[in-house]
């Protein structure tokens, strides 16, 4: 069961073309890895599934991406705000918001207008259980968030979009601003978070994406080269430019 | 490097010396001034004082000659009366008239049992003459019944003679008058106050609210660009200006609620215009060092761009308010051109939001621009207002400091 169905994207920021019809589906409950070298469009397609790049000026996009329930993403049926509780994302750089810890990861479910608070309690725990930070910070829920590690502060935000219970996880480069060990953290993350949510990332290193995902995709000034299982694209390459980028001739 | 180069150098060099040495140098002599012919006249009581001197007609019932014994230390320029137990001191005041002071009390003294006497809502009550009061003119009755005074309006030019003809001739007395000291700034403080409340109260909610609506909601174009430029230029025209503006048009809103004279209420109101590109200035800069990657994450989160605004932005921003909200209260304690026009010159003791007072900056305008300018009154208060101004532009830079440094990660 796909949980997103890419068709022929076409995105545009001013008259740069972004992204050339680009066609794949993201399959459920597994991780698909976006590669590629910069600028090639992959976190540009990524944001297009909590339609974050309605937020930048001057951007147009042609084509659609049909959700599990059938609907497109772009339709005006969609509440593009409620489809960002469905629709969880990662950034690239942990950013927390300057609260306590605990309003960090509150912070979804009160703007959707909660506020029992045994709900919140129990949803933050969970959250945080979740994302593999519940004992470590469960003494200082109180501390502000910006005094936690850089691993920690990722690992929160990751609890925090967690809480609002979405569908898909996005992630944006999550661990590119994070030590070894920081790393190896959200990566098992990820194996165990797989099971429930489905898992989209996009990421600069190769061995990640091997490690991590179920699929992979490889992405080449915008357009979509080759997408496949992860261990046919690492050990098959069908395409002599997937090739070249795997194996480090340029990048 | 070769002569020339070096001589070149070491002029332009020195050019900056000198430049930078003048304005400290003048920054300075700015202080000492005002520090120096201020800080005599400053004091305690010219901050909790009223402007204008007060008169007191008391009645004073059991006032015969009794045996009182002076404090141990007299010195010779203070003169007791035996017969009613109080001292006078020469003094003169800022106009150079001669008068007399209270200078110390028995506690029996018939002072003490004093009854207003002037018509009014508080005739009747009893007042005692408290010390530091300014004695014109003492009744009494003398050894033949006979009802005469003493004192400045009694024709005793001095604190000597007029405890002499008591000592003498009195056997007991009946009346009192005196004058409170005045020349204090205690209505010009608490209109300035009153001016600050209100001004902020109208200004903080209306600049603040369109500086999120232009940096926060309102999509980059023409028009935002134009409302900018023209709050930017508002930020350059001259006060007297916006004075002029709040006599011939806010006068007409005050009036709308009964207010028919220059009141605090103009000029705050006045104020609030003056300060808004200001206090917009100020929070759009807040609003721009909120890193974007909160308002992204917030947005991601399933927030609506409000709550955004509400929840993330506005506290992260709420700093930079405050400096906002500091520096606008400096202006408000330093303007005085608008105010002249909008708030009147008329010092006032016990001043209400719909009537005309000072602020403390036209205070020192009023008192120098009567007859007899007051220099000694002027140079305290621009001592006060220089202090304050320069507490509020600290506060200013430590909070910015302190916001600089949140960011750095």
């Amino acid at each position: 069961m796909a949980a997103f169905k890419v068709e022929n994207i076409n995105l545009w920021y001013d008259d740069n073309q972004a992204l050339i019809d680009v066609s794949l589906d993201i399959p459920g409950n597994q991780v698909t890895a976006f590669i590629g070298p910069s600028g090639c469009g992959k976190s540009t397609l990524l944001r297009c599934f909590n339609r974050m790049n309605d937020l930048l000026p001057n951007t147009r996009i042609e084509g659609n991406i049909i959700m599990q329930d059938g609907r497109e993403i772009s339709d005006p049926s969609v509440d593009v705000v409620k489809l960002r509780t469905e629709v969880g994302m990662v950034f690239q750089s942990p950013n927390p918001f300057p609260m306590s810890v605990y309003d960090n990861v509150a912070y979804g479910l009160r703007c959707q207008g909660i506020k029992n608070k045994k709900q919140l309690n129990t949803t933050v725990e969970y959250s945080l259980r979740q994302a593999a930070l519940w004992d470590e910070v469960k003494d200082s829920l109180q501390r502000n968030a910006l005094k936690l590690s850089g691993g920690q502060q990722q690992r929160l935000c990751i609890a925090r979009a967690i809480a609002l219970e979405p569908n898909v996880l996005l992630m944006d480069e999550p661990t590119s601003a994070l030590d070894p060990i920081a790393t190896a953290k959200i990566e098992d993350l990820m194996q165990s978070l797989k099971r429930m949510y489905t898992i989209i990332i996009v990421t600069h290193s190769m061995s990640q994406a091997a490690r991590i995902s179920d699929q992979t995709a490889f992405f080449l000034l915008g357009k979509l080269i080759e997408v496949g299982p992860t261990t046919e694209i690492f050990q098959l390459p069908k395409d002599k430019r997937t090739e070249d980028y795997i194996s480090g001739k340029f990048g | 490097m070769n002569r020339a180069r070096r001589r070149k150098d070491f002029f332009r060099t020195a050019g900056t010396w000198a430049s930078a040495g003048l304005s400290v140098l003048v920054l300075i002599s700015v202080f000492v001034f005002v520090f120096s012919r201020g800080i005599s006249t400053f004091s305690f009581d010219m901050l909790t004082d009223n402007y204008w001197a007060t008169n007191y007609l008391l009645d004073i019932e059991n006032g015969e000659a009794n045996d009182f014994v002076p404090p141990a230390a007299t010195d010779e320029e203070k003169y007791f009366s035996r017969k009613f137990g109080f001292s006078l001191v020469d003094d003169i005041d800022k106009e150079n008239n001669r008068l007399m002071v209270v200078e110390s009390m028995s506690a029996l003294s018939p002072l003490h049992e004093g009854i207003i006497a002037t018509a009014g809502s508080d005739q009747g009550k009893t007042h005692p003459v408290p010390l530091g009061a300014r004695v014109r003119r003492i009744d009494y009755t003398n050894i033949n019944g006979e009802a005469r005074s003493a004192g400045i309006l009694g024709q005793d030019s001095s604190a000597a003679k007029t405890i002499e003809r008591l000592e003498i001739e009195a056997v007991s007395i009946n009346g009192l008058f005196y004058q409170t000291t005045g020349g204090g700034i205690r209505g010009s403080i608490i209109s300035t106050l009153m001016l600050i409340g209100l001004t902020l109260l109208f200004a903080l909610p209306l600049g603040v609210s369109s500086a999120i609506y232009l940096h926060e909601i309102a999509p980059r174009n023409r028009l935002t660009s134009w409302i900018r430029a023209a709050v930017e230029m508002l930020a350059g025209v001259p006060s007297i200006i916006f004075g002029l503006m709040g006599v011939s048009m806010l006068f007409r809103i005050t009036s709308l609620f009964g207010i028919n004279t220059q009141s605090i209420l103009l000029g705050s109101m006045t104020m609030t215009i003056m300060l808004l590109p200001l206090i917009m200035r100020q929070t759009e800069e807040a609003l721009i060092v909120v890193p974007a990657s909160l308002r992204m994450a917030s947005l991601s989160l399933g927030a609506s761009t409000t709550q955004t605004i509400f929840r993330v932005i506005l506290p992260n921003a709420l700093p930079g308010i405050l400096s906002a909200t500091l520096l606008s209260i400096s202006r408000i304690i330093g303007e005085s051109a608008a105010l002249i026009f909008t708030m009147g010159t008329a010092i006032s003791d016990n001043p209400k939001i719909s009537q005309g007072a000072t602020s403390l900056a036209v205070h020192i305008w009023t008192v120098m621009a009567g007859e007899q300018p007051n220099f000694e009154l002027a140079t305290a208060i621009s001592l006060l207002i220089l202090v304050m101004v320069l507490i509020l532009n600290l506060t200013v830079k430590l909070l910015t400091y302190r916001i600089n440094r949140k960011w750095q990660v």
